[in-house]
C-alpha cells in the first residue's frame, strides 16, 4: 500500500472562461512580465501552486494530457516564420517551468507526465514514490483553440495542486492511499483526469480503481 | 516568510542525491547510423551521420544539419514513417508481459507525434490526427508492440529518457515492478527543426561539441532506444541517477555552472574508487558546452569527456537512452568513440577528440541537459 497525507490543496475550475479573462483574473499575483507572457496553463498552474509551493520544494510532479495547446496551435500557424518564443513555451512541461523561472527557484526533481488513459494514477504513483519528504503534485489543462474541435486539446480549463507528505501535521487536509488490485480486471474503467480534478475541487471522498493496478482511497479530514 | 506576491519565500535547502541501483538487463537503440553496435562502430570510425537538408522538408528553407534514419523523409506520413524502424529495434527487447501489472512501461519523448500534427495543419489530412497527441501516439506504439495498459508517459524535453530510467528504477527498488521497460523516441519533423532554427542554434554550420570556436550550432537526429531494468544483479548496473532543475531561463544556464555541478557531483561521490569516463550532453552550443566541460573538469579531473551529437545530431528526448546504449557498447568493448566533428582547441583538455581504446575503465557517467536548465545524469558500471 502506498500512502501519503495531503495539504495545501488549490484548485481552479476555469471551465470555458476565455483566455483574456483568465489572464486578467490571475495576473496580479505574479511579476508583470509573467502576467503578460505566461501561457494560460502557466497562469492557472501558477495560481493553484500558490499554497503548495514553498522555497524548500524538492520535487514537483506535473500532469497534463495536452499541455500548452494554445501556444502549440499558434506555433504551428507561425510557419514558415516559426516563432522562437512560441516554440520554447509550446514544449510540454513548460507551465511549471514558467512559474519556477519567474520565481528563479530551482527544484531537484521535476517530473512531467504527458497523458495516458490512467494519467491520475500514474501521477499519484510517481509522486508517492518520489523520495522527497514533501512532494508537490499539480496538473491541469487549458481550453484549446482550433485544436479542440479535433479532440487534440482540452475542451475546458482547470488546474490543481496539492502537497503530499509522509506524516500527518497540523496542515493535513486528508489522506491518499493506493492499494494494489490483485485480480486485475481488464474491464476496469479508471477515473479520468478531469474526474480526478473534480474530486479535489469538490473536496469529495473516493474509493475505487484509478487504473487496472491501483485502487484509490481519497479521504478528506 | 511571505513575499509581496503572496509566495512562501523561506530559504531553499535542496538535497542533491537520489539513488536506486538497478540492473541494466538489456539496452538497444537506433540512430541514423544503425543499431547500437552499428552506431558504436561508425562513431569509432569517426563517421558523421549529419547532412545538410532543408529545414522545412519538402517545403524547403535553409539547409541545416539533420541525421534522419536511412530512407526517412523529414515530412511525416500517416501512419508514421518511423514505426517499422521501431519494430525492428524492439525485436532486440527481451520478451515479457510489458505493460502488465508487474512489468510497467515508461515511454518518454519530447515531441511524440507532433510531426503528424504539423502535417495535418499543412495538408489537412485527418488521419494524421491519430498520432497527434502524446497519448494517441503512445497508444499507437503500444498497440503495434502489444503492450498492456500499465504505461506511464513522460515528457521533459531532452532529459525525458532519464526520467523514465529514474521512475523505472524506483518501481523496481520498491518492489512494485519485477522488471521495467523504458522506451524513448524522437523523430524529426519540420516542427522541431523549424523551432530550433527559429532559436538560431540550428543553422547551416555543423555542430562541434566542446570546441572553443566563435559560433555555436547544433544538429538534430532521429533516435529511439529501449532499456530493460531489473533488480541489481550481475553484469551492468545503473548505480545511481541524479536530477536537478535550475529554473533560471528557458534556454540559458547561469554563468556559474552550478546546476551542472549539482547534478554531477553526487554521482562522482558514488563512483569513488572507480576509473570513469564521461559521456557528456555536448550539443554544440558554446556556453552550455563550456559550462559542462568545466564542471566535469572540476568534479572528476582524471576522466576523459566525449560527446557524440556532432555525428548523431541531438536526438532530443531520446538522446539520454540512445547514447546510453552506445555507452554500454563502449564499456563492454573497451573502445570509446571520441567527440566526432570537433577539433582543437576545446573547452577542456579532458575532451577526447579521438577514440579511446582502454578496457580498464569500470564506469561511465552519462549526462543530459534540457530546456529550463534541466540536468540529469547516471552512473553506469559493473555490479
Amino acid at each position: 500500500m502506498l500512502e501519503r497525507y495531503f495539504s495545501c490543496v488549490g484548485t481552479d475550475d476555469a471551465g470555458s472562461e476565455d483566455a483574456a479573462s483568465i489572464r486578467a483574473r490571475l495576473r496580479d499575483g505574479f511579476t508583470p512580465a509573467f502576467g503578460r507572457r505566461a501561457t494560460i496553463l502557466g497562469l492557472l498552474i501558477g495560481g493553484v501552486l500558490r499554497k503548495a509551493l514553498d522555497r524548500n520544494c524538492e520535487a514537483i510532479v506535473y500532469a497534463s494530457a495536452y499541455g500548452e495547446t494554445r501556444t502549440l496551435a499558434d506555433f504551428l500557424d507561425s510557419f514558415p516564420h516559426a516563432s522562437p518564443t512560441l516554440f520554447q513555451t509550446s514544449v510540454h512541461p513548460s507551465a511549471v517551468q514558467q512559474v519556477m523561472i519567474d520565481r528563479q527557484q530551482p527544484v531537484r526533481e521535476y517530473i512531467p507526465l504527458a497523458g495516458g488513459r490512467c494519467l491520475a494514477a500514474r501521477a499519484l504513483v510517481t509522486a508517492i514514490l518520489a523520495p522527497a519528504e514533501r512532494v508537490v503534485l499539480c496538473g491541469g489543462e487549458e481550453r484549446g483553440s482550433w485544436m479542440t474541435e479535433y479532440q487534440m486539446a482540452s475542451d475546458r480549463s482547470f488546474a490543481f495542486a496539492l502537497a503530499l507528505q509522509r506524516s500527518r501535521d497540523a496542515s493535513t487536509q486528508g489522506r491518499i492511499r493506493l492499494l494494489p488490485i490483485v485480480e486485475s480486471n481488464a474491464a476496469t474503467d479508471p477515473i479520468s483526469f478531469p474526474a480526478w480534478f473534480e474530486l479535489l475541487h469538490g473536496r469529495r471522498n473516493f474509493s475505487g480503481p484509478v487504473s487496472a493496478e491501483w485502487q484509490l482511497e481519497l479521504e478528506w479530514t | 516568510m511571505t513575499s509581496l506576491l503572496g509566495w512562501d519565500e523561506s530559504p531553499s535547502t535542496l538535497t542533491p542525491t537520489d539513488s536506486s541501483p538497478v540492473q541494466l538487463a538489456a539496452c538497444g537503440c537506433i540512430s541514423a547510423l544503425g543499431n547500437a553496435a552499428e552506431t558504436h562502430e561508425a562513431l569509432l570510425r569517426g563517421e558523421r551521420a549529419l547532412a545538410l537538408k532543408p529545414v522545412y522538408g519538402s517545403s524547403g528553407g535553409d539547409p541545416v544539419p539533420l541525421a534522419l534514419l536511412p530512407g526517412r523523409s523529414l515530412d511525416e506520413t500517416s501512419p508514421p514513417s518511423w514505426m517499422p524502424a521501431v519494430k525492428r529495434l524492439m525485436r532486440e527487447c527481451p520478451d515479457a508481459p510489458w505493460g502488465g501489472a508487474r512489468h510497467p512501461v515508461f515511454v518518454t519523448s519530447s515531441n511524440f507525434g507532433v510531426g503528424n500534427l504539423f502535417s495535418f495543419r499543412r495538408a489537412g489530412t485527418l488521419s494524421h490526427l491519430d498520432f497527434g497527441t502524446p497519448e494517441a501516439c503512445v497508444a499507437f506504439i503500444a498497440g503495434e508492440l502489444g503492450w498492456g495498459g500499465n504505461v506511464t508517459i513522460l515528457s521533459h524535453a531532452c532529459v525525458s529518457a532519464n526520467l523514465g530510467l529514474v521512475l523505472a528504477a524506483r518501481q523496481i527498488a520498491l518492489e512494485i515492478a519485477d522488471e521495467a521497460l523504458v522506451f524513448s523516441f524522437d523523430f524529426l519533423s519540420p516542427f522541431v527543426a523549424g523551432g530550433f532554427h527559429a532559436l538560431k542554434i540550428l543553422n547551416s554550420e555543423a555542430p562541434a561539441p566542446y570546441q572553443a570556436r566563435d559560433f555555436g550550432s547544433i544538429g538534430l537526429g532521429d533516435g529511439a532506444a529501449f532499456a530493460v531494468l531489473r533488480k541489481p544483479g550481475p553484469g551492468w548496473i545503473i548505480a545511481s541517477q541524479t536530477m536537478y532543475n535550475e529554473m533560471h531561463h528557458f534556454t540559458a544556464f547561469p554563468s556559474d555552472g552550478a546546476g551542472f555541478a549539482a547534478c554531477i557531483e553526487p554521482l562522482v561521490r558514488v563512483a569513488s574508487g572507480r576509473r570513469l569516463w564521461i559521456k557528456g550532453h555536448g550539443t554544440g552550443t558554446l556556453e552550455a558546452g563550456r559550462l559542462e566541460a568545466e564542471a566535469f573538469g572540476r568534479a572528476c579531473p582524471a576522466s576523459p569527456l566525449v560527446g557524440w551529437k556532432g555525428s548523431l545530431g541531438h536526438t532530443l528526448g531520446s538522446s539520454g537512452l540512445v547514447e546510453l546504449a552506445v555507452a554500454l557498447e563502449s564499456l563492454r568493448s573497451g573502445r570509446i568513440p571520441g567527440t566526432v566533428g570537433s577539433e582543437a582547441p576545446t573547452f577542456s583538455e579532458k575532451v577526447s577528440l579521438g577514440p579511446i581504446f582502454d578496457s580498464s575503465f569500470d564506469g561511465v557517467v552519462c549526462a543530459s541537459n534540457a530546456f529550463g536548465g534541466a540536468h540529469a545524469a547516471l552512473l553506469l558500471c559493473h555490479a
